[in-house]
């Protein structure tokens, strides 16, 4: 199961990111400086130094999953050498579409009509301090479709399918699956990876609206016993005051933040090594990575779109 | 007796998403009532109400770790500096996160609000207060706690799933260490302590950051948008509340899913999604009960 | 003494299935069976880590199955048991790991700890390895470790999972000239469970097999290589023709 039990081979000279041989060639190594240094002594003085080694890391991670980003890319191009196709294998792409939407359909489902009710929670004390109930299907449903419905979908789907996407890969990487694949000259990328991303980023902006749509309801289901606005005037208030462009922006968010998942839990799942132990971080490292990316788009994008 | 048994045992996981992978086909008795037992419940109602049915399962076994580790807090014995070593990675580590994504946040939400505000009426003295309120009611402590739900929720699952997987946790018990008392009551501790004052940081640096938006973009003056009016007591103990019952959730949701891990390195993938999302669910949850009773328990003023 | 009586014990499909397994008081007990045989399961149930479906498992005249969590603490706190896959606190250096049950089970000093431990190493062949952290070491010196943190309480019962499992044949036969010395310097009741069917069978004082979850034989080592029956006869000697 781990490296210790398996039988030993000859190291062999391999490809440079050769994942299993870690635990082997511990004899002669110091311990693994991946070691989230439980017990290493840590002084404040070294702040600075660690603030510097902290900018560096995220700066690698950002550029590998650049040069990741830019790898996939090439892969949807039609080129020569393929015949004029993309290196997209549909059948797993198929599989992919399923997996990702039937794992995730019933969280964001809960999850929206949840968050839809809690915005009308929330906005109580202001609507009825300035009696503006007129304009509370408004206020939720320009929050919902704009901002909270995109983001909180995106997070639930970053735990849900990305973290999933990291822990299957890493899995592969640690069990040598991935090697496999490539003595079969089979291209990890284009098999493995491209159908996953391509389907994360189709599945999130399909589970966005109908996360949308239940946020809504949820938000005029709770709008009549709370703030005693019916549903009809929650919806007219909704309506009248909203436009394309309102659902719009949601939508563009929503397949940037499926991109930043996508990108994020694949780097962070070939990157896996060192056992199960690996996967846990890797996973954790992958879901955390994505959330920073999801925010610090969101940021980039609300001021872009305006 | 629960969770020994099951640590080692190759079942179904529990939590809110029975993953189609490892749930064999037939769900024995927690699916029984939606599908006949040898085909496996089809379509989106089915699939939502045997999550349902795997949650409630899932809710009975939280609630027994939850007492085991009320129950070790006051009788166990602890292990020296576990317990500052896990507010060092539950608080000092998540430090940087929290202050990032709910900068991002703060900026975003002033911006947008603003923005909508002014449609309805001219006058922006009273976006600060209204947001303050917000901020300290609710925002801060479940925004706040979606993020800590991924950093610390994924990381203790991942930690303790891993134990599991490689055995270590069955050698604990050889020790006389009860994994609940030696692996979950100092996560805990430290999650309760560091989530509030991270929360409460969270909470300083979204206000700052919407107020620095205010004054660059709306010209809303410092002083104006700093402004307390609106906070009363009873949104700071609604506030409270959230920190504290996040705070005590997330570490017991993801100590859950990582000690009922198995199989190997998949196993431990499988634990930290499921951590990651029920944490995260958890904390949704949370948060609509909690406001809802705040609503009841502080009625706003009209 | 060890008695199961009539012990099952089922994963999805049944592993363990009426399991009679007696080892007497002071024996090295060795466990063998083909692949997924169950053997690991056995020393869990033994251990109080699994708990059986049904049947009984008496240690010392107790009826464990029947005990709750706190008795079976009390329970365990007698056995020393090696892991599988060594089951190393990676968080913990190699003095650490060995000292640990010294700490949790006994009122032993620092001292005390430290010069147990360092006999330990020493014992095993790996005097000095304190400071170093299980990550850096490689798997025949991990499960000598495994080995040292199992013994260290000198505990009247030990089980081991596998104590030579991916070792070189030099390794493994020197573990388990170690695991008997330390069987007979302390008088201990050992089970062994491994493959390694040659430097087993050497070794031990009796042995077991099971087979689709039962004893299928129970004898001396020598009574095992002269079986008559056809599926212990084509295990003990390797061979392909069989009812295996």
């Amino acid at each position: 199961m781990t490296a210790a039990t398996r039988p030993r081979v000859v190291p062999q000279p391999k490809d440079a990111r050769g994942t299993s041989a870690l635990g082997d060639l511990g004899m002669s190594v110091p311990p693994p400086g991946e070691r989230p240094g439980a017990a290493a002594p840590r002084r404040w003085t070294n702040l600075p130094a660690a603030m510097g080694a902290a900018l560096l890391n995220v700066a690698t991670h950002v550029g590998g999953i650049g040069i990741l980003a830019g790898r996939l890319f090439t892969r949807l191009l039609p080129l020569p050498s393929r015949r004029f196709r993309p290196a997209l294998d549909v059948e797993v792409l198929m599989k992919s579409l399923h997996a990702a939407g039937n794992r995730s359909l019933p969280i964001v489902a809960l999850t929206a009509i949840f968050v839809g009710g809690i915005m009308v929670v929330q906005a109580t004390p202001l609507v009825q301090r300035y009696g503006a109930t007129s304009i509370v299907g408004w206020g939720a449903g320009y929050a919902i479709l704009r901002e909270i419905g995109p983001i909180l979908i995106a997070l639930m789907f970053n735990g849900r399918v990305g973290a999933n996407n990291t822990a299957e890969l890493g899995t592969m990487v640690v069990t040598e699956q991935i090697d496999a694949l490539r003595t079969l000259a089979i291209d990890p990328l284009g098999y493995l990876a491209l159908p996953r991303c391509v389907a994360m980023v189709a599945m999130l902006f399909g589970l966005t609206i109908i996360g949308d749509i239940i946020a809504l309801v949820g938000a005029s289901l709770a709008a009549g016993p709370l703030l005693g606005v019916g549903t009809s005037s929650f919806w007219n208030g909704l309506l009248a005051m909203l436009d394309e462009w309102d659902l719009m922006v949601g939508l563009i968010k929503s397949i940037v933040f499926g991109v930043v998942i996508a990108l994020s839990s694949t780097y962070f799942g070939l990157k896996t090594s060192g056992g199960a132990p690996g996967v846990g971080r890797a996973v954790n490292a992958s879901v955390v990575a994505s959330a920073a990316g999801i925010f610090a788009l969101d940021f980039l994008s609300t001021f872009a779109l305006g | 007796m629960s969770t020994d048994a099951r640590a080692s045992l190759p079942r179904a996981p529990l939590g809110a998403d029975a993953d189609a992978h490892a749930t064999p086909p037939s769900d024995g008795g927690e699916g029984g009532e939606q599908a006949p037992p040898a085909a496996k419940p089809r379509g989106i109602l089915a699939s939502i109400g045997r999550t349902g049915l795997d949650g409630l399962g899932g809710v009975r076994d939280l609630y027994s770790i939850f007492v085991r580790t009320l129950y070790y807090v006051f009788r166990g014995r602890r292990a020296k500096g576990a317990l500052a070593e896990q507010m060092y990675a539950i608080g000092n580590k998540s430090l940087f996160f929290v202050t990032f994504t709910m900068g991002c946040i703060g900026m975003i939400m002033v911006y947008q609000a603003t923005m909508q505000t002014k449609k309805v009426v001219p006058e922006l003295s009273l976006v600060g207060a209204s947001y303050m309120q917000l901020v300290v009611r609710d925002f801060a402590a479940s925004i706040g706690a979606m993020m800590l739900a991924t950093r610390v929720g994924a990381g203790i699952a991942a930690e303790i799933g891993s134990m599991v997987v490689t055995e270590q946790v069955d050698a604990l018990r050889m020790c006389a260490a009860d994994p609940v008392d030696y692996l979950v009551v100092p996560r805990f501790l430290a999650s309760l302590v560091m989530t509030v004052a991270l929360l409460v940081w969270a909470g300083v640096v979204m206000f700052s950051t919407g107020m620095l938006t205010g004054y660059v973009v709306y010209d809303i003056e410092l002083a104006t948008f700093a402004n307390p009016v609106m906070v009363n007591a009873g949104d700071v103990v609604v506030g409270l509340a959230k920190c504290v019952a996040y705070g005590a959730a997330i570490p017991i949701v993801s100590a859950h899913s990582g000690l009922t891990t198995f199989g190997g390195s998949e196993g431990v993938g499988w634990a930290t999604t499921r951590a990651v999302v029920n944490s995260s669910l958890a904390v949704i949850v949370l948060n609509f009960f909690i406001s809802t009773a705040g609503l009841m328990a502080f009625p706003p003023v009209k | 003494m060890i008695r199961t009586v009539g012990l099952g014990k089922s994963f999805g499909q049944p592993v363990l299935r009426g399991l009679d397994l007696v080892v007497p008081k002071g024996t090295l007990y060795g466990l063998i069976g083909p692949g997924a045989s169950g053997k690991s399961v056995v020393l869990k149930l033994l251990a109080g880590l699994v708990r059986p479906d049904v049947g009984q498992i008496f240690i010392e005249g107790q009826d464990t199955t029947k005990m709750g969590e706190l008795a079976l603490q009390k329970v365990r706190a007698g056995i020393g048991f090696q892991f599988q896959n060594n089951a190393l606190f990676d968080y913990l250096n190699v003095g650490d790991n060995i000292a640990f049950p010294l700490r949790r089970l006994t009122s032993a000093g620092a001292d005390e700890i430290r010069q147990r431990v360092a006999e330990r190493l020493a014992r095993v062949s790996l005097p000095g390895f304190e400071p170093r952290m299980p990550g850096g070491l490689s798997g025949g010196q991990r499960k000598r470790v495994g080995i040292a943190r199992a013994t260290i309480t000198q505990s009247p019962l030990v089980l081991f999972d596998e104590p030579a499992a991916g070792l070189d044949p030099v390794t493994s036969r020197k573990i388990f000239d170690l695991i008997r010395d330390e069987q007979r310097a302390t008088g201990a009741t050992a089970v062994v469970v491994s493959s390694d069917l040659d430097n087993l069978l050497a070794t031990v004082d009796r042995v077991g097999m099971i087979l689709r979850g039962a004893l299928v034989f129970d004898g001396t080592p020598d009574e095992a290589r002269a079986a008559t029956s056809p599926a212990v006869r084509q295990f003990v000697h390797g061979l392909t023709e069989g009812p295996l």
